[in-house]
């Protein structure tokens, strides 16, 4: 039974994990309508910034961290700048090809600055577990797991209480509507890209803590997308539980069946659940209903 | 002045006579890289190692056989089907007599083609179990990393004289062929040796695994006193983290490509992997004063080596100098200037390339049309952290064998 619980609860924590990522995508997405195929490369890029502001130049973590936010947050505005700001009312198919560009310019920009080398990424989170009796959790993913939970619920409020946010819904839901009522597109789009970034650099603390850094952490952004999904693009707090859904399943399948099958289901399980949903409620469980009037 | 013209003439003479000597035949070698890919952050060193071996060969074999060699990088991005679209340009470009590889890709996007193009690829890797074809045209000069992993579960179970069979636990991944390879070879040789060998765990993960606690945790639980990682660095990292975070210390053994120095690197620092271990079929890159380190040192004093003396750049020179003896051998059999791509392979597989001509960077090669790799007579170095530093904890381990899997 312990063995059961510790793998629901860890399953959950690495959920929350892939619900943070898939903020990210969700943020984007309700400002812009544009699926960012970049968004793992966000999370390695941010994940680079921190070993460089800390590791390479070797900044305390008070200092270094904020540093790697407001770095983030600007890289996310250039983005916007450079790219998007001239797409509005363009097509969703050239923002997604421009997306698709992005994730190879942003590989090599991240070749050029950092270098290909895997680096050590610093530990963030002490790396002792919290043991409550026979469960043990793995204290990053405890710590990232609140800290998500209390992220998610922050932007949910912002989007549904707050002006700006409630701006960004609007912006969301159609950008001529918005334009048409006063509301600069271009702005939302921005604070959007600001905020996808700054989310990724944090899902890169809470996923690289003491581990390393490198391409590879970009697939993070792939493991997201079925937590993006189930939730629909539209629902921050759902995501949270899309996320812990996914994480549960893949847990549990990861410690059940993977060992029986001598293969790795656990990792393919989530797309699975992928499919289900798109061919069963291609909004997701918590994604808006449009109702249009002919 | 009757001694200097006769000095003049004698000269005259000797350079008339050997102008026959001077004439050269110039070979073209394919070197397929990695610059922009997964692999780009070793290309360096281990493109470098290429390049001086080819330097030294002309400077100081290849002259007196009347054979030079010029080699070209093409960048195929570690992709299957970079490779297959680069291939027709390469052969119509360079017509090579053989060509040097970086991975899986290049061997599962020419095997199929290259008896009819009729030039062998070498690869610096270990081999694996899905290649282990008869009437190979791609070598590699180390066994199946199972083959090497076995060897030295073999020399660690007698070391630390396990009474009964030793406890291992795989930590593989489903994203690289040559990673499930590797797993199910070790499968094999498990299942073939029951009584020294329990495989108690073959635990699948993302490249970048995201938490192994629990898995750590449970393979520990299953009593595990191995734990094999020869995927990558970043595996080796996570499975280090979660020992750390259980306060255990069961060793690690990792490979050549996410061996000892890379993973230091990764985690910051050599002492997080004390009592750690690597295994590979060819010379370690330690601060030991071995004939692999002379050797090195002589290319890059003289012949331009530009990578460091790392894993990668031994990987580049085990493959070169693999091809460079057969191209040596095909020359002395069909003359300077009648060396092809086929005559190359027909001499990999006649010839005994000794570890005395790879300057010990291998053991000897020995080829069959059997399998792609020495099947017999290989060896594995095997490389420790200890106090802090990396040495070779024992060189020249017999490989076992294991049968097809």
């Amino acid at each position: 039974m312990s063995e059961f619980l510790n793998y629901t609860i860890n399953g959950a924590l690495i959920g929350l994990l892939y619900a943070l990522i898939a903020m990210g995508f969700i943020v984007i997405y309700r400002a812009s309508k544009v699926f960012n195929f970049a968004q793992g490369e966000l999370v390695v890029f941010g994940g680079f910034v921190v070993w460089w502001m800390i590791t390479s130049i070797g900044l305390p973590y008070w200092i270094g961290i904020p540093l790697a936010f407001v770095a983030a947050a600007l890289f996310g505005f250039a983005i916007e700048r450079i790219f998007f700001s001239r797409l509005v009312g363009e097509s969703v198919f050239a923002m997604v090809m421009v997306t698709i560009g992005l994730l190879i310019l942003l590989r090599g920009l991240i070749l050029v600055l950092f270098g290909p080398q895997v680096r050590p990424f610093p530990i963030i989170f002490p790396l002792q577990p919290v043991i409550i009796g026979d469960i043990l959790i793995p204290r990053s993913l405890f710590i990232g797991g609140m800290i998500t939970i209390v992220v998610g619920l922050g932007l949910s409020w912002f989007f549904n209480r707050t002006r700006p946010g409630l701006r960004m819904t609007a912006v969301a839901e159609d950008h001529q509507v918005a334009v048409s009522m006063g509301i600069s597109v271009k702005r939302s789009v921005a604070f959007a890209w600001i905020l996808g970034s700054v989310l990724s650099t944090l899902g890169a603390i809470i996923f690289l803590s003491g581990k390393s850094v490198s391409f590879l952490a970009s697939e993070i952004g792939l493991a997201a997308l079925p937590v993006a999904l189930l939730a629909g693009f539209e629902s921050i707090a759902g995501v949270l539980l899309a996320g812990i859904i996914v994480g549960i399943i893949q847990g549990l399948v990861m410690a059940y069946v993977d060992p029986v099958i001598g293969g790795s289901v656990g990792n393919v399980f989530p797309f699975i659940i992928m499919l289900v949903i798109l061919f069963i409620r291609p909004t997701g469980m918590f994604g808006w209903k449009m109702v249009e009037r002919v | 002045m009757k001694m200097f013209a006769r000095t003049v003439l004698a000269g005259m003479a000797t350079l008339m006579l050997a102008a026959p000597a001077q004439a050269q035949t110039t070979y073209n070698i394919a070197s397929l890289a990695d610059f922009t890919g997964p692999y780009a952050d070793v290309m360096k060193d281990l493109n470098g190692a290429r390049h001086s071996a080819v330097a030294w060969w002309n400077a100081e074999v290849g002259k007196d056989l009347g054979v030079q060699l010029k080699m070209k990088d093409y960048d195929h991005r570690y992709d299957a089907a970079q490779v297959a679209s680069l291939w027709p340009g390469i052969k119509a470009e360079l017509n090579p007599i053989i060509a040097l590889g970086v991975g899986a890709p290049d061997a599962t996007a020419l095997q199929g083609r290259l008896p009819a193009d009729g030039i062998p690829l070498i690869m610096s890797t270990a081999g694996y179990g899905f290649g282990w074809k008869s009437d190979p045209w791609v070598f590699n000069p180390r066994s199946t990393y199972a083959h090497e992993a076995a060897a030295f579960l073999e020399w660690y179970r007698k070391q630390n004289n396990v009474s009964g069979a030793l406890k291992v636990a795989v930590f593989s991944s489903e994203a690289s062929p040559a990673y499930v390879d590797i797993a199910k070879g070790l499968r094999k040789y498990a299942d073939e040796n029951k009584a020294t060998i329990d495989l108690v765990e073959i635990v699948y993960t993302e490249v970048q695994p995201t938490d192994l606690t629990t898995q750590v945790n449970r393979v520990l639980n299953k009593g595990a006193q191995v734990l094999d990682v020869q995927t990558n660095t970043a595996a080796v990292v996570a499975v280090k983290r979660a020992l750390q975070a259980l306060n255990k210390k069961v060793p690690i053994v990792m490979s050549s490509h996410n061996g000892i120095t890379a993973s230091a690197s990764a985690i910051g620092g050599i002492a997080n992997l004390e009592g750690d271990y690597e295994v590979y079929g060819m010379a370690m890159p330690t601060d030991e004063n071995t004939k692999s380190r002379q050797f090195y040192e002589k290319l890059k004093s003289q012949y331009g080596m530009k990578g460091g003396w790392t894993v990668p750049t031994v990987m580049g020179l085990n493959q070169t100098l693999v091809a460079l003896r057969a191209v040596e051998a095909a020359a002395k059999k069909s003359g300077a200037a009648n060396v092809t791509g086929r005559g190359v392979r027909e001499a990999l597989l006649s010839t005994t390339i000794t570890s005395e001509q790879t300057f010990e960077i291998l053991s000897d090669v020995k080829y069959t049309n059997d399998a792609p790799f020495p099947t017999t007579g290989a060896t594995v170095n095997i490389g420790i952290v200890k106090g802090g530093k990396y040495i070779t904890a024992a060189p020249g381990v017999p490989v076992p064998q294991i049968g097809k899997w």
